[in-house]
């Protein structure tokens, strides 16, 4: 089992490095997936944009946003939203917010 | 403590705990679905081999259980055993089986694990056994006791239950739709450009892959696009609208059929003469071939990739592609259930030669690809995810050896695969669809004064 250390916490990641105790985030955690999975030495507001909400999404209703409320929300254009996470919204910026994989092909 | 934190797995549970009925209700569906190929196929393995080297996932990793002709046999040896005379006597002798928990073992890991359900052991098995579709078989089998890893269920039930494969709420995707129309709107500078949902008597409907809405839009923007400047007479389901299939995958004929029948009640309910399917590889498959088994009835009425459509406005002059807004070199990956299974082969590749400068063919190709290895569920299933993207190996030299800086495929499921394979890999390329380079093509019809 993949896991992921953070100031002496060691929290479990499964086989595609998404957290596999989803209550276990904290922003901390983001900065250390950012590292160790998308290679983002820093996280830019913008991005912190994109993960806070879509992490205050998916508390309420347990599940990740569309894109398009990613960008209403952020004022970011789409474009951008996948020039901040190169492996795209699901396996980048909802990874880094401590989600679980979404269904679907992703 | 690690033994406290260590990750509980039900669906190992449920495999260590069988009960002599989930064997028997294996056992009831696999006999349902042995027709006479299947029966036969039980005699004519002639154990040559080389369907060992039309698998991606033999050829990258190399062991015994990765020989499509070593999972065959673990199907038909079960079927020598319980279904055929001669079987249960001669035991060994003829490589029967009785299933057991072990052997479930090694279908789930052979089976779900270490097939992407890509059909090239089949068009190569010199003796013409549809291997894959007995490996789909048997996967069917699984799920009838419940035995699907629940990862890939989880995808299939999420579709069944929600109406998409992704559980996207029905005002989301409409307000989803909106915004695409306000876009295309932009890109035209055409404030009548329309992208008409739930409208009857369209000619077209058009069904896309949910990750579309969900996370990938600008595919639906091209899409959008392409109708706007050929003039067509299309339309979205509101409620129907999912192209995807992943009963192919779990092997369950009932959730398979019920998804590809929703889209055909969609199409009778609209009024559409034509049920236009998305870049989905496994959709088509499902939708185009097997659906009409499924469902047991005949359509009598045409189901077309996007692509065969799109081909045809480029052959009748209804749209008109400019190469040369398409400069970076290109290459093609045939997902393998539109190409090697699905037979729409050639459309891709007149459309590229009409939408690109520079155009270069992976080896092999058409029907004879290489699966990405993102294919039969194995997306879904993270835990043969490490399988997946070495597997992946193959295809990623593939598009190295070409030199392209983007690699287009006609299908949502194989583009996730190949963008994390550009990532593990190393490939840096871009990855888009088929239709988004023939929309980034378009000489739009100019506006009247």
């Amino acid at each position: 089992m993949p896991t992921i250390e953070y100031r002496g916490r060691t929290l479990e990641l499964n086989e595609e490095g998404f957290l596999v105790r989803p209550e276990e985030w904290t922003e901390e955690i983001a900065l250390a997936l950012a590292k160790d999975q998308e290679n983002l030495d820093a996280l830019t507001p913008d991005h912190w944009a994109v993960i806070r909400f879509i992490r205050g999404y998916y508390e309420e209703k347990k599940l990740a946003p569309m894109v398009r409320a990613i960008c209403k929300t952020t004022n970011l254009p789409l474009r951008q939203i996948y020039e901040l996470f190169p492996s795209g919204p699901a396996k980048g910026a909802c990874k880094l917010a401590g989600l679980p994989k979404p269904d679907g092909c992703v | 403590m690690a033994d406290a934190t260590a990750r509980h797995d039900p669906y190992q549970d449920k495999l260590d705990s069988l009960t002599d009925a989930d064997l028997a209700a294996i056992l009831a569906e696999l006999r349902r679905r042995l027709k006479a190929p299947e029966i036969a196929a039980a005699h004519t393995c002639i154990r040559c081999g080389l369907c060992a080297d039309a698998c991606h996932y033999y050829l990258t990793n190399g062991e015994l259980e990765d020989v499509p002709a070593h999972k065959l046999n673990l199907v038909l040896g079960v079927i020598k055993h319980h279904f055929l005379p001669g079987g249960r006597r001669a035991g060994g002798w003829v490589g029967a089986r009785k299933l057991d928990k072990a052997v479930v073992r090694e279908w789930v890991d052979a089976l779900f694990g270490r097939c992407s359900g890509c059909g090239r052991c089949t068009v190569n098995c010199t003796s013409g056994i549809n291997i894959h579709g007995l490996i789909r078989a048997a996967r069917g089998a699984l799920a009838a006791a419940g035995l699907v890893p629940p990862e890939l269920q989880s995808t299939v039930m999420t579709a069944v239950e929600q109406g998409n494969n992704m559980g996207i709420p029905r005002d989301e995707w409409l307000e989803t739709v909106d915004w695409i129309q306000d876009e295309l709107r932009a890109e035209t500078g055409d404030p009548g450009a329309r992208i008409p949902v739930d409208e009857k008597g369209a000619r077209l409907l058009y069904t896309v892959n949910p990750r579309e809405p969900k996370f990938f839009p600008l595919s639906l923007l091209a899409a959008a696009k392409l109708f706007h400047a050929a003039g067509e007479s299309w339309t979205f389901s509101s409620d129907r609208y999912d192209v995807t299939n992943y009963g192919l995958y779990s092997g369950d004929d009932s959730c398979a059929g019920l998804l590809s029948g929703r889209l055909v009640q969609a199409r009778e309910d609209l009024g559409a003469e034509v049920l236009v399917l998305g870049e989905c590889g496994h959709g088509f498959a499902s939708t185009r071939w097997e659906a009409p088994q499924w469902l047991n009835r005949r359509f009598g009425f045409p189901v077309k990739s996007v692509l065969e459509v799109a081909a045809e406005y480029v052959r009748q002059g209804r749209v008109r592609l400019d190469p040369s807004k398409n400069k970076k070199p290109l290459t093609l990956h045939d997902p393998c259930n539109l190409v090697r299974l699905g037979g729409v082969v050639e459309e891709q590749r007149y459309l590229l030669e009409n939408a690109v400068e520079d155009f270069r063919e992976m080896t092999p190709n058409r029907r004879n690809n290489y699966c990405c290895g993102g294919g039969g569920g194995q997306l879904a299933m993270t835990r043969f995810a490490k399988r997946r993207l070495a597997a992946g190996r193959l295809k990623a030299e593939q598009i190295r050896a070409t030199g392209a800086m983007v690699v287009v495929a006609p299908c949502h499921n194989c583009i996730d695969q190949l963008t994390e394979l550009g990532k593990e890999y190393g490939l840096g390329t871009e990855v888009k669809t088929v239709i988004e380079i023939v929309a980034d093509a378009l000489v739009l019809p100019r506006k009247n004064a």
